[in-house]
């Protein structure tokens, strides 16, 4: 099961799409979570998910506003899918007849 | 910051990641640099590389810092008390070093400024006084020494160019005046020599700030007229934004002197003061030589102009701060007596705390731990600690110094270059790392080395010896507490004492205020006095107005308008040495405003306030007596202001006033009408009495004012009880820094004391238990406690005694009326500390007495 972490940036990664490097993951997350992550630990634990083959991640391009620094863009793998399928299930199986809020509407 | 935290990143982060997220960084450079370095250390902190050499040294190091910093969440009340401890008296010593440095030790921030000095006359009495021109010019063409001099005068022009007129504060100097200080103005250009002669000197340069708030720093204004007391005066130049003036710190326009032949450029009209530049490599003694000789000569010259006997010369920082530097010094005693007693405190909750851990130390040696490891954990915890308390000192020194300066008088040197600098901070952290290694091996040396030994321990019945060392340091610290005591206790008495002093006035239901009359309204004296009678009847007729009068000055105003009495009937062979009295100029209802009785004859009368008829004058008890010992003064003549002055008949005789201090030594006064005499003063003071709150007066009068002429500025409106309490206003500083010293100095000591008994009790509840298992009773265990307390606190109120003795002395300047060893506070102190000392044991003590016998034993 997906630390509580690893979900949000592993969801992040995939709403950027195309580009999701550190700057737009991080902005994904504080609109959408609200939670203002720094840089260090975006990067750190896309990089526990790339050990763990959830994510996968390819040198981009130099640019003069980066001041002539590469990016590092992730997109996540089917495995990652896989990992974030499983932790929702299990999630969904664990608040089942619970009156959370957290069953899907019907 | 951008720079420095990419040349980290590059060398600390993995290879892998060092471009990524130094380029999002780059990216969002704009968020400022405070996030720059939060995402800096968080990045270092996620991603940094593994430390190759000594890594296994980093990483226990960082493991020794974050088990540290668990222990100290885990008993919250010990590190917060250690904190704000540590913090206050860092911060307290921190605040005090940053005014006492720039104004006391920093150099003055002129290009050699330990050539400038003062140069002043020096009375018969070593007293300094001001030079007159002339005697200015003949010391500086006359000396070797001295390469520029420069004279300055008092000014306070109004600026009348716009529709609100302002009073400001400048001086009237040479037009050497910054050459000799080594300054340039920054726009415009300095005066010129021609400038300085009658005719010329309508020229003034000014403040940088001044120039900005009230000229907008229009530069097309430099080189132009500007109006000033309703004429056009040359603007030359501006200042730079960074001179600080401090012969005048509150001085923000200057006007070139102009005073070659006039007649107030003579030898006695002491009302310049001299700085001079001394030649490089001139020293000071050798210029006071050079200057006592001429001033002899001078004296020999004119023996009738001169009552000095030869000069004073001392550097500009040290005749600046010569007021304020007794106090300052005193404040620093204070403060490091403080900081001695935060340490006490801190080393003494340290060894409580490590006599409680011994057994966890005893256990991790015996697990294998080495001794050095366990010193090295101590080390980082009470480094850790002192951080803490550093940090937590550098915030009280930022909230606390703008306060402190605050009340700072505005006339001190330097006053703007106080800041928390380098210096100070430089003070906080050998303070701290200092702080750290006492604290840090303080329990090592308590410590024995065997476990069996120290589990031993837990079965005796008495203390440790670690508790020996902390009654010590809680004897320091009452010690250390009874002289803070001491000290606040002679300042609080000293101003008591101050304030019982009989000014010789009624100072409540008082307003006074500074109104002017300057410009072309004002041509002659009469249309001055004639502004002066219309105020003061539109003023009286406000309800709520019991008394209105004018006068030049005020008591304790901090004014300085004397002269020489002379009687006409007695005039000496050198009319220097006459008496100098205060000169009131007055309205004829003065002294019934301020209510200042008049002991013999009759006070002015409304017949007396014309120029034409008898003049007429009354004289303080201390000048008549000096004038006319043993004789009816009443009918005497005097004259004052040169041989061709008229001379005027005494009508009365008034009570003595306290006019340069509640503390300073008795002045003579003399007063008249002011339409008698011989000028009339452009700034006057107008005194109200009224029935209620004068305060509440203070809108209306300004407006009744204001309605008779809008052109002229109201300034200086305060009630008398605050200028009475205003020329207080150092021994107040002084009093309430000292107490609130003493009030932390007693409270750490209760702590103190309470913390060593509270301790001994829990240590010793075995040997209690026993005690009273063998029939001792509650209150024979009570006096037991309370006796362990008191030896400790008779001890450190002896030494603390023994202590003030020797150190009160040095506040003797700041006491009044109160020698360094009243009795009376020495014994007031003993009985205080003895006191709540006391009341500190009382609670140790009655747990003592409830240990229950059977527990205590069966603990074992």
């Amino acid at each position: 099961m997906l630390g509580e972490l690893e979900q949000v940036v592993l969801l992040a990664v995939m709403r950027v799409g195309r580009d999701a490097y550190g700057v737009p993951i991080h902005d994904e997350i504080e609109r959408r979570a609200g939670r203002d992550l720094t840089l260090g630990t975006i990067y750190k634990t896309l990089s526990r998910l790339e050990t763990k083959g959830l994510v996968a991640s390819h040198v981009g391009e130099p640019t003069s506003q980066r001041g002539g620094r590469r990016t590092r863009c992730y997109v996540v793998s089917a495995a990652g899918k896989q990992a974030l399928q499983a932790t929702f299930k299990s999630l969904r199986r664990m608040a089942s007849g619970l009156d959370v809020g957290l069953e899907p509407s019907t | 910051m951008i720079r420095f935290c990419i040349w980290i990143l590059e060398r600390a982060l993995l290879p892998d990641f060092a471009s990524p997220v130094i380029g999002d960084l780059i990216e969002q450079q704009d968020r400022g640099s405070l996030w720059m370095l939060g995402e800096t250390l968080s990045a270092l902190w996620c991603l940094h590389r593994p430390p190759r050499l000594g890594g296994s040294l980093l990483r226990s190091v960082v493991s020794d810092l974050r088990v540290a910093a668990r222990l100290l969440r885990r008993s919250p009340t010990f590190t917060i008390v250690s904190v704000l401890t540590l913090g206050l008296a860092i911060g307290a010593t921190t605040a005090i070093f940053s005014v006492v440095e720039p104004v006391l030790l920093r150099p003055l921030p002129y290009p050699d400024a330990e050539q400038l000095v003062f140069v002043w006359e020096r009375d018969p009495d070593g007293a300094r006084d001001n030079v007159g021109f002339a005697t200015f010019r003949d010391l500086i063409t006359q000396s070797r020494t001295l390469e520029r001099a420069a004279a300055i005068g008092d000014w306070q022009p109004t600026l009348s160019d716009k529709d609100d007129p302002e009073r400001v504060q400048g001086d009237r100097v040479s037009w050497s005046y910054f050459r000799t200080l080594g300054v340039r103005p920054a726009v415009g250009r300095d005066f010129t020599e021609e400038e300085d002669s009658p005719g010329h000197s309508d020229v003034v340069i000014l403040s940088y700030g001044l120039w900005q708030r009230r000229y907008g720093g229009d530069r097309a204004m430099i080189g132009r007229p500007i109006s000033i007391d309703g004429n056009p005066y040359l603007l030359a130049g501006v200042m730079p934004a960074s001179f600080d003036n401090v012969l005048t710190p509150t001085a923000k326009i200057w006007r070139v002197l102009g005073y070659r032949d006039q007649p107030w450029a003579c030898r006695t009209c002491h009302h310049l003061r001299m700085i001079a530049r001394m030649r490089r490599g001139e020293a000071l003694a050798a210029t006071q030589a050079e200057l006592d000789v001429i001033m002899t000569r001078l004296v020999t010259a004119y023996p009738k102009e001169y009552a000095s006997i030869g000069t004073v010369v001392g550097r500009i920082q040290g005749e600046t701060t010569r007021n304020v530097r007794p106090a300052l010094l005193a404040l620093c005693g204070a403060v490091l007596l403080v900081l001695l007693i935060a340490v006490a405190n801190v080393v003494s909750l340290q060894l409580a705390r490590a006599t409680r851990r011994s057994e966890e130390f005893a256990i991790r040696e015996a697990l294998g731990a080495s001794r050095s490891r366990l010193i090295r954990q101590l080390l980082t915890e009470g480094l850790l600690l002192a951080a803490l308390g550093g940090v937590a000192g550098l915030l009280v020194a930022y909230t606390s110094l703008p306060q402190l300066i605050r009340q700072l008088p505005p006339t001190l040197p330097r006053l703007s270059a106080i800041r928390i600098d380098v210096g100070a901070l430089g003070v906080v952290t050998a303070i701290v790392v200092l702080l750290a290694l006492v604290m840090g091996l303080a329990p090592v040396r308590g410590r024995s080395g065997a476990l069996a030994d120290t589990l031993r321990a837990g079965r005796r019945l008495t203390g440790t010896p670690n508790h020996a060392t902390r009654a010590m340091l809680v004897v320091g610290e009452i010690a250390l507490a009874a002289m803070l005591l001491v000290s606040a206790g002679l300042l609080g008495r000293s101003l008591i004492r101050l304030l019982d002093v009989d000014a010789g006035f009624d100072a409540t239901h008082l307003l006074t205020l500074e109104i002017n009359s300057s410009g072309p309204k004002y041509p002659n004296d009469t249309t001055v006095f004639d502004y002066h009678d219309r105020v003061r009847e539109a003023v009286r007729a406000l309800p709520g107005v019991t008394g209105v009068a004018v006068a030049n000055q005020l008591p304790l105003g901090g004014n300085v308008d004397t002269y020489g009495v002379t009687d006409p009937a007695n005039v000496p062979a050198n009319p220097e040495l006459v008496p100098s009295g205060d000169r009131y100029a007055v309205s004829v209802d003065y002294l019934e405003t301020m209510r200042i009785p008049i002991v013999n004859g009759r006070g002015f009368t409304a017949s007396d306030a014309t120029a034409g008829g008898s003049k007429v004058g009354l004289v303080s008890v201390a000048l008549a007596q000096r004038m006319w010992p043993n004789e009816n003064p009443i009918g005497k003549r005097f004259r004052v202001g040169g041989a061709d002055a008229p001379s005027r008949t005494v009508i009365g005789v008034t009570g003595n006033v306290r006019h340069s201090g509640l503390d300073a030594k008795t002045t003579m006064q003399w007063y008249i009408p002011e339409r008698q005499s011989l000028f009339a003063d452009n700034e006057e003071i107008l005194i109200v009495r009224t029935a209620g709150d004068p305060a509440a007066l203070a809108a209306a009068v300004r407006r009744t004012v204001r309605a008779i002429d809008p052109t002229q500025p109201i300034d200086k409106m305060s009630t008398m009880d605050d200028v009475v309490s205003a020329s207080t206003s150092q021994r107040r500083l002084a009093l309430v820094l000292f107490g609130a010293f003493a009030v932390a100095a007693l409270l750490l000591a209760i702590a103190g004391i309470y913390g060593v008994l509270a301790g001994s009790v829990s240590e010793r509840a075995r040997e209690l238990g026993v005690r009273s298992a063998l029939g001792a009773t509650p209150r024979a265990i009570i006096s037991l406690v309370v006796g362990q307390g008191g030896r400790l606190s008779l001890l450190g109120i002896a030494l603390g005694l023994g202590g003030s003795v020797a150190l009160t002395r040095y506040l003797r300047s700041l006491l009044f009326g109160v020698a360094p060893d009243d009795p009376a506070t020495l014994a007031g102190v003993c009985v205080l500390l003895a006191a709540v000392t006391l009341a500190a044991s009382l609670i140790p003590a009655a747990r003592a007495a409830r240990i229950d016998p059977s527990t205590a034993l069966r603990s074992d």
